[in-house]
Order: C-alpha cells, then sequence, then structure tokens
C-alpha cells in the first residue's frame, strides 16, 4: 500500500514538473520574441515618420535594454559596454541617417542557460536606405543574452556572429 | 556552400585555401603558400590587394568569383568548417 502511494505520489510530481514546463517555457520564450519584435519595430522606421512617433521610439528602445549591455559587432569593428541612454543615442544617429529603415528577425532560437538568463540565436536583416542615397541590405547570425530582471526581458549582449574573417 | 545566417541564409563560395595554408592577394593576383593560382573561372578584372594571412585550424578560405568590386565591399574570407554544409551540383 506504501508502495503504491509512492508511486502515486511521484507519478503526481512528474505530472505536474510536465506541466509547469510545457506552461511556463512557452510562456517565457513568448515574452523574450516579444522583445525582439519591440526592437525591430521601435529601430524600424517608415519613409516620412512623424516626430512624434520618432520621438516615441527612440525614447523607448533604451528599456528593452539592460543597464549595460555589451555589443560585439567585429564586422563594423564596434565593440563595447553601453547603457541605454547611449543605445537609443546610436539608434537615433542610425534613424536619423536613414530614409527608410527595417529591422527584421528570423530564425529565433531560444535556450536558457541559467536561471533568469536566456541565450538566443537569430538571423537578423536591416534594409533601407540612407539620406545620401545608399541602399542598405545587410543579414547576420546574431548571439544575443537576455537577463530577466524585474520579471522583464532585457538585453544584456549583442553579437554578430562573424561567419567570414578576411 | 556557406551556412551564413540561421537555417536559409546561404552563401556560393569558392575554397581557394585549407587549413595552414597562406593566402593573399596581389594585384588581383591570388597568392597560397607564395604560388600563383590560375583562376580561369575569374572573368572581370581584379585589383584586390590583401596582406598574407594563415587559414586557421578548422577552417578553409573562400572567396567568389566575381571579385570587380571593391575588395570592402566583397563578402569573403575565412569559414569554419562546422559551417560548409555542401556543394552545388553543376
Amino acid at each position: 500500500m506504501v508502495g503504491f502511494k509512492k508511486i502515486i505520489i511521484i507519478a503526481v510530481i512528474v505530472a505536474v514538473g510536465v506541466w509547469a514546463v510545457a506552461y511556463f517555457l512557452p510562456s517565457e520564450e513568448k515574452k523574450i520574441k516579444k522583445q525582439f519584435r519591440l526592437l525591430a519595430e521601435w529601430v524600424s522606421k517608415d519613409p516620412g515618420e512623424n516626430t512624434l512617433t520618432t520621438v516615441y521610439k527612440i525614447k523607448h528602445i533604451g528599456t528593452l535594454f539592460d543597464t549595460t549591455c555589451e555589443f560585439k559587432v567585429p564586422v563594423y569593428s564596434f565593440s563595447g559596454n553601453y547603457t541605454p541612454d547611449e543605445i537609443s543615442g546610436y539608434a537615433a544617429q542610425g534613424r536619423l541617417a536613414s530614409s527608410r529603415l527595417y529591422l527584421k528577425f528570423f530564425d529565433l532560437a531560444i535556450t536558457f542557460p541559467e536561471e533568469g538568463s536566456a541565450k538566443v540565436t537569430l538571423t537578423a536583416r536591416l534594409t533601407g536606405k540612407l539620406n545620401v542615397g545608399d541602399s542598405i541590405d545587410e543579414t547576420h547570425e546574431v548571439e544575443s543574452i537576455l537577463k530577466k530582471v524585474e520579471k522583464k526581458w532585457l538585453f544584456s549582449k549583442v553579437e554578430v556572429i562573424e561567419v567570414l574573417k578576411k | 556552400m556557406i551556412r551564413f545566417a540561421g537555417s536559409k541564409a546561404m552563401l556560393l563560395k569558392r575554397v581557394v585555401a585549407l587549413e595552414g595554408e597562406r593566402v593573399e592577394f596581389r594585384h588581383g593576383k591570388l597568392f597560397v603558400d607564395e604560388k600563383e593560382i590560375d583562376e580561369p573561372y575569374v572573368r572581370y578584372p581584379c585589383v584586390w590587394e590583401l596582406p598574407p594571412r594563415q587559414v586557421e585550424k578548422g577552417c578553409v578560405y573562400v572567396v567568389g568569383d566575381n571579385r570587380d568590386m571593391p575588395i570592402e565591399n566583397h563578402l569573403f574570407g575565412q569559414a569554419s568548417m562546422k559551417r560548409m554544409v555542401g556543394v552545388p551540383l553543376w
């Protein structure tokens, strides 16, 4: 009888564990995907974007990042740790230099290497046109780390993978 | 064929040097281990200059055949063997 009870308890624990994984994991993944969707939306710029929209987007880009975020972009020899304000500033400069700009993310693969940390590998595509007339069309593989801070997933590392090293 | 990003973005490039070999461009001509490589598949004039560099372990050096653009605009270089996903069937 005791053995039977034990089996029931173990079965219940396993069932609760399976349910918890099924319930909470997709939920966290959805939250992370939402951060990428917002980043893409706020970096992107339609032609003739009005000033209110520009101010709103620039103001909010920084809210997606941790107190410092490490950037590694070897293709542009750009690396270092930046605050949300600095990141917003760079984003504003990039948007200002472009008449239109579209950032899209594809193939997001999310893993959770440790509690409160998520590693995301994805394809990022940036298209658009600079004010000087040059077209932008860049595709890169990106690895990103997000940290969970007060129930919000914030970008703490963004690395553009250097596939071809000259 | 090199996996450039994710599972969909691929690059078709020619392998010109293997791990341990030294690769460079002099006046548009490709040199591997100091030896000029005959490249009949390069159709347009090329003026690239690239100082010699050794291909790291586990990597190959790949270059495209269309080299009439400035060197900084061309996607080429050392790629990990792990990113090679196939070859063209022609």
